[in-house]
């Protein structure tokens, strides 16, 4: 029999204390299209990181072709012929698409001048044997996503061509472009192309994949036909039946919290690729759990920032109420004013002081209570800690040491501390678990279930729609910044998904 | 929440060991490290007389702490700056241009000497102010700001001064100064601790003070580790910007009327070169160019031991040119510790 194109044996990665892989085995044919999914923090990244050589592994070991491979950094990958397309795309956007192609590798003329017409030509041919129709002389900057995307498979194929790895490559595209990148992606493998297709999205599964690895806390959890029933997939990544992960429902709500009525977000100047609400009408009532679903662009975060006043500058028009009361949302006083807080999806980015101490993250947002008459009271803030630290597990349970140095769950944890510190009315979430272990995840839930049982209101915007119909009480979708429908929680996925493309279930 | 579940998760978790990397600590008190190893040179590496260590002479230790003063005001102020991650190239010209009005006030405005000093208090903490005004309004970055700033402070200064020495003579009556405002450039508890000194002391514990016990130092390390992070949680970013800037205005102000005092003229063109030298005591004293982590201890002994490597290289008349070379590795040394750290703990490149 032969060898596979490639394969993995018995992986272990650590990083510090946390051990990402415990013993992974996986292997690719060519011309296969073998899906690899999993939860974030399962360790798809950490594999796909050993395979393009970025990290090596601490136990295991990779063949290609039968024989062992030490790909001690990308270049060695790629010389094995290993190609990655990571989600940030490693493209220059202010360079036209055939000088992004040859990045590294110019074509020359005699004399050390770039040969400019060459490489557009050759650049040509090799999107044309794609079919695809890309002026070579456009710069990236002008292309769509998935425009985008396929310049950057037609990079990664040019220098290496029998293993391509695609990091959610569909998770920034529309339903069309979609389509587009499957056609690619079957014309490759039908050549011989090897490829690992990582995603997240289980729908795309069965149109794609000819195989299916699930990975769970750093091990396989299975390998599985694609055409598998999704309950079946779903119980390989959570490791439970998906009603053990969530808490238990709100038996009612209370009054309204927030109330937008029609009410639109007119951006001071247009922005491409951001989708403002417009003639959105939804509620939130206390003790309630209000998912926002929709596909990317549909203007999820666009709406919770804009009600936070950290998007765009603009203003709101039509009905926007807080507790009966009409209210301008159109800065973050005005928010915090009105007794809103916010959780960015971007923790790292924007939620966090990754150097400074867990402790003085935990307090930012209320250093005002913390400081009468200007000065800090260590009193009062070792109080506002305790709370913290007794509400939500964070560990290790020290507020010395740099949030930074914490694990993605425990920081998710912080960032939900400090906004509740402040007692918070209304509570924003935007992705609330990324790139938090499963077993954080349920933590997360079950805590937010317990402050909206005390009369928090919490609106949830979530890219994975499980979250939502575990989580929530009501789900809006939306579609283009405006609500197209709305489900009761724990509804099923499919007609979730179907509202949000605009098609019927 | 129960007392219990607190308790139960406060035990062995809270006895996970936590680590602390040596270099981390190295970092956090290297200037004082650096203090303590020049200080222990300079002993050595002394010139003696009658077998008495010039070095630790008392005059010898007076005059380190004087020359050092003016800068240390700054690196003082500059501190706030670094670590809300901005800078201010201005302070060194708008020392000049202090010293300029003082010495224009008293001696041909006839102003006496409490209007003279907060009038130039003033000045510098609202032209700092503008400075922060500009950069928040008009998202523009501190260092271009306040480049433009360091020109218009010696622009200003030489038009107050028609590119002249205004000298400052003392006693009563017009076109002479208080006699008392000399004091600055003397020394007292028998003749050993210089009153710049004290100024500078005096100005330094204060800082600490608000750094590290008020709202306002919180915010100010809040605005340095992650501004988006800190708007969102309420802090008023470009309130806090603008008073850092307000804060280098008023203590290079400050040391501009030190100047004065100490040197008896006021001078358009003095202080140049200031910025740097108190940018690198900041440094050297473990804050962090990127924002967010710094101390004002580690800022003032940053300062001092830059004031006693040269002193020690002077007294072994080595010439000024290895003294700049031996600042530049200090400073670089300084600046790859921290390089070191944030990479061990996996932020930044």
């Amino acid at each position: 029999m032969n060898a596979p194109l490639l394969s993995v044996t018995g992986a272990v990665k650590r990083f510090g204390g946390v051990q990402a892989l415990r013993g992974v085995d996986f292997d690719l044919n060519a011309g296969e299209v073998h899906a690899l999914l999993g939860e974030n923090g399962a360790g798809k990244s950490t594999l796909m990181n050993l395979l393009s050589g970025v990290y090596t592994p601490d136990e295991g070991e990779i063949r290609i072709d039968g024989k062992t491979v030490h790909l001690n950094n990308p270049r060695e990958a790629q010389t094995a012929g290993i190609a990655t397309i990571f989600q940030e795309l490693d493209l220059v956007p202010s360079l036209d698409v055939a000088a992004n192609l040859f990045l590294g590798r110019e074509l020359m003329r005699p004399g050390g001048l770039l040969d400019v017409p060459a490489m557009r030509r050759e650049a040509k041919k090799r999107l044309e044997a794609i079919e695809l129709a890309i002026d070579p002389a456009r710069l990236v900057a002008d292309l769509s996503i998935g425009q985008r995307q396929v310049v950057a498979i037609v990079k990664a194929l040019s220098y290496a061509s029998r293993v391509l790895i695609m990091d959610e490559p569909t998770a920034a595209l529309t339903v069309g472009e979609v389509e587009r990148l499957f056609d690619i992606m079957r014309k490759l493998a039908a050549t011989g192309v090897g490829i690992v297709y990582i995603s997240h999205r289980l729908e795309e599964v069965p149109e794609i994949a000819d195989r299916v690895t699930v990975m769970r806390d750093g091990r396989v959890a299975g390998v599985t036909e694609p055409h598998a029933p999704q309950s079946e997939l779903v119980r390989l990544l959570v490791g439970r039946p998906l009603d053990e992960l969530y808490p238990q429902r709100a038996k009612g709500a209370g009054k309204t919290l927030l109330s937008l009525k029609d009410a639109s977000f007119r951006l001071a100047r247009e922005s491409a690729g951001w989708q403002p609400p417009s003639g959105i009408s939804l509620e939130v009532r206390q003790g309630e759990i209000v998912g926002l679903a929709g596909i990317m662009g549909a203007g999820r975060t666009e709406l919770l920032s804009a009600l936070y006043g950290t998007g765009l500058a603009g203003h709101w028009e039509g009905d926007v109420a807080v507790e009966g009361k009409p209210v301008k949302l159109s800065s973050i006083s005005a928010a915090r004013d009105a007794g809103i807080a916010f959780v960015t999806d971007d923790r790292r980015g924007s939620g966090l002081m990754l150097r400074m101490a867990v402790g003085l993250n935990l307090v930012m947002s209320v250093i005002r209570r913390i400081s009468p008459a200007g000065l800090m009271s260590p009193r009062r803030q070792a109080d506002a800690l305790k709370q913290s630290f007794g509400q939500f597990d964070i560990r290790p349970k020290n507020p010395d040491i740099a949030v930074g140095a914490l694990s993605g769950g425990n920081q998710q944890k912080v960032v939900l501390a400090k906004e509740i510190l402040g007692n918070p009315r209304l509570l924003l979430l935007d992705e609330p678990t990324r790139g938090v272990d499963v077993g954080a995840k349920g933590e997360i839930y079950a805590r937010l279930r317990q402050l909206a049982a005390q009369g928090l209101g919490i609106l949830v915007a979530s890219s994975e729609m499980p979250e939502l119909i575990g989580l929530c009480d009501r789900i809006v979708v939306l579609r283009q910044g405006r609500n197209v429908a709305e489900f009761i929680g724990g509804v099923d996925e499919h007609t979730v998904l179907a509202a949000a493309n605009g098609r019927e279930a | 929440m129960s007392e219990q579940k607190i308790l139960e998760a406060s035990g062995p978790v809270a006895a996970a060991p936590v680590r602390r990397d040596p270099l981390a600590l190295v970092v956090r008190f290297q200037s004082l490290i650096g203090l303590v190893v020049v200080a222990i040179g300079g002993i050595i590496f002394s010139p003696r007389r009658h077998g008495e260590i010039l070095f630790l002479d008392p005059d010898n230790i007076a005059n380190i702490v004087r020359a050092v003063s003016e800068t240390g005001i700054i690196a003082i102020g500059m501190t706030f700056v670094i670590i809300t991650a901005g800078i201010d190239l201005s302070v060194g010209a708008v020392l000049g241009l202090s010293s300029v009005v003082t010495a224009s006030m008293m001696i041909s405005g006839g102003f006496g000497l409490i209007p003279t000093i907060l009038a130039v208090l003033v000045m510098g903490i609202v032209f700092g102010a503008i400075q922060g005004t500009i950069s928040t309004r008009f998202r523009l970055e501190p260092f271009i700001v306040t480049l433009a700033g360091l020109q218009a402070a010696r622009g200003l200064a030489l038009v107050v001064s028609g590119n002249q020495y205004i000298n400052i003579s003392y006693g009563e009556g017009p076109g002479l100064a208080p006699p008392v405002f000399a004091v600055l450039g003397e020394r007292l508890f028998n003749n050993t601790v210089p009153v710049a000194t004290l100024v500078f002391v005096v100005f330094a514990a204060i800082a600490t003070i608000v750094l590290n016990t008020t709202r306002f130092g919180r915010y100010v390390f809040a605005v340095g580790g992650n501004e988006r992070a800190a708007r969102i949680s309420g802090v008023p970013v470009s309130m806090v910007k603008i008073s850092v800037y307000a804060i280098t205005g008023f203590a290079a102000a400050l040391a501009g009327i030190v100047h004065a005092g100490q040197f008896n003229f006021g001078s358009a063109n003095d202080g140049m070169g200031y910025e740097l030298t108190a940018i690198a005591a900041v440094v050297i004293g473990g804050t962090s160019l990127f924002g967010g982590a710094g101390s004002m201890v580690g800022t003032v002994a940053g300062t001092i031991m830059l004031g006693a490597l040269a002193n020690i290289l002077q007294l072994n008349n080595i010439t000024p040119a290895m003294q700049l070379l031996a600042t530049a590795a200090i400073i670089v040394l300084a600046a790859v510790l921290q390089s070191l750290v944030r990479r061990r703990e996996g932020l930044g490149r």
